[in-house]
């Protein structure tokens, strides 16, 4: 992936060895994709021969940029698992077939399917009533949520505990702040304020990680397709739907908004959940928390540019998402601390 | 010296130039069209930046000392005796910058004390210190479009 004109011939020469019994194996297109935030993408079109049948099929590849353009590590071979969990237990995303470790395919990259389903963003920009997709998204996060730990790769880490967890992602700030090249004390503000303001504990589970529009799909019938699983892990589900609008305040349409009632009565019938465990003060409070993650990272790649270890323009440009994040922090926050107020007195 | 165009206007001519000039000659949502457009919107903050990055940090930094003074905290006391002892008054980028940083940390710590404590009216004279920050910041920000993804 890292050269696109070798790619046909190491591509063939790969299936020709993963495929049990391929033979004839031919590359009709390969095409450098745009839109992968951290990794390069390419679409192609292959074809070969299996016990006298053709087989055609379109793979989209996942691989690694090089280290010095990379703004995000994260590994290919857990990203692989972990699409292949997500495929198993009946979650709408296009399914992974082959994996290399960098050996044939140059960089680390998983053969996905190419899916033909729509953008979500492209969907969005045509659809009249975005509203009708807010169920079929509490669906698509439920879909993943609910599957049993014991059914994810072993890879993954496992808290002790969702409280554990909870405290570790608070002070998961306060080390970004401490981490980075300069003071941020507005990372502390939102450990300190997150710390005193705790939500009803929910179970572990899997969560995406980057759960918002571009990483969505619609089929023509209405239900969401989830793409790229390279920050999943385990978490608190929450985290997944604070992150989404979260995105959404930057580049709406916010779908949960748009019916926050309907979203989060879905999503508890399908989760089991009670009102006081998800309703929409506590996605406010996970719009701050469940970001963290992407935070740090962004952060990480803005210093390594700063230091000279990272020479890609895309983290210092990303990394001004950050800002606009932290005038949505101090806004949310205070709404939501009036609203406990409120509440409290009530 | 030449201060005539500013840093800014000859920034945003820059920033025209590749918008009307260079943009149109590439392939909408190619690589190359999304890295053009992404300098533009950092090219834009950079203008902003060179107008206003030193006032800001000086006004910013001087409300900080202020507000953090007579905070009962040893880790706030220590960040603010860090800042006192930093050379004072150097107007050089690096110089106004590591003073900013030296009251930034001292910031973070009152933030933290504010909230260990309890004390409301404290959290709220320090979260107004982040609103003004935030504010500038996204006066660089600009409007935020987030060429390149989806």
């Amino acid at each position: 992936m890292l050269h696109p004109s070798e790619m046909p011939a190491r591509l063939a020469a790969f299936l020709a060895a993963e495929v049990p019994g391929a033979g004839e194996v031919a590359v009709h297109s390969y095409e450098v994709m745009t839109g992968g935030y951290s990794r390069l993408l390419a679409r192609a079109e292959v074809s070969w021969r299996a016990g006298g049948d053709e087989q055609r099929r379109t793979f989209v590849l996942r691989g690694d940029p090089p280290p010095e353009r990379t703004l995000i590590f994260t590994d290919r071979r857990t990203e692989f698992e972990v699409v292949r969990a997500m495929a198993a237990n009946g979650v709408l995303t296009p399914d992974a077939h082959h994996f290399d470790d960098g050996g044939r395919l140059a960089t680390p990259t998983i053969l996905l399917d190419f899916s033909p389903a729509t953008s979500l963003l492209v969907d969005l920009a045509g659809r009249v009533a975005p509203v009708e997709l807010t169920r079929p998204l509490a669906e698509a996060a439920a879909s993943f949520h609910r599957i049993p730990l014991t059914e994810l790769p072993a890879r993954l880490e496992r808290p002790a505990s969702a409280e554990a967890y909870l405290t570790d992602r608070i002070d998961e700030w306060r080390r970004t702040a401490a981490a980075h090249v300069e003071a941020l004390p507005i990372l502390q503000y939102v450990a300190a304020w997150l710390d005193a303001h705790r939500p009803a504990p929910v179970p572990l589970s899997l969560i995406h990680g980057d759960f918002q529009s571009s990483n969505l799909m619609v089929t023509a019938d209405d239900r969401i397709v989830v793409l790229d699983w390279e920050l999943a892990q385990i978490g608190d589900p929450r985290e997944d739907l604070g992150y989404f609008k979260a995105v959404a305040q930057a580049a709406p349409p916010d779908l949960i908004g748009l019916d926050e009632s309907a979203f989060c009565t879905r999503y508890n019938e399908l989760m089991g959940f009670s009102d006081e465990q998800v309703n929409p003060a506590v996605i406010a409070y996970f719009l701050i928390l469940g970001v963290i993650g992407t935070v740090r990272r962004l952060l990480e790649a803005g210093a390594a540019f700063s230091r000279g270890e990272n020479t890609s323009l895309n983290a210092v440009f990303n990394a001004r998402n950050v800002m606009f994040g932290q005038s949505m922090w101090l806004q949310f926050s205070e709404q939501l601390e009036q609203a406990f107020a409120a509440a409290k007195e009530a | 010296m030449y201060v005539r165009p500013s840093t800014e206007q000859i920034i945003e001519g820059a920033c025209r130039e590749l918008d009307e000039q260079v943009l149109p000659l590439l392939d909408a949502g190619s690589p190359a069209s999304v890295l053009v457009q992404q300098m533009v919107q950092l090219l834009r903050g950079c203008a902003v930046r060179a107008a206003h990055e030193i006032a800001w940090m000086h006004e910013e930094t001087a409300a900080i000392v202020e507000a953090v003074a007579g905070i009962d905290d040893d880790a706030t006391a220590a960040a603010l005796a860090a800042y006192r002892a930093a050379p004072a008054g150097g107007l050089h980028l690096d110089e106004v910058a590591h003073r900013y940083d030296l009251a930034s940390q001292a910031l973070g710590a009152a933030v933290e004390a504010a909230y260990r404590s309890g004390d409301v009216a404290q959290q709220e004279s320090l979260r107004a210190l982040l609103r003004a920050r935030s504010a500038n910041e996204m006066a660089v920000v600009g409007a935020l479009e987030l060429v390149g993804r989806g």
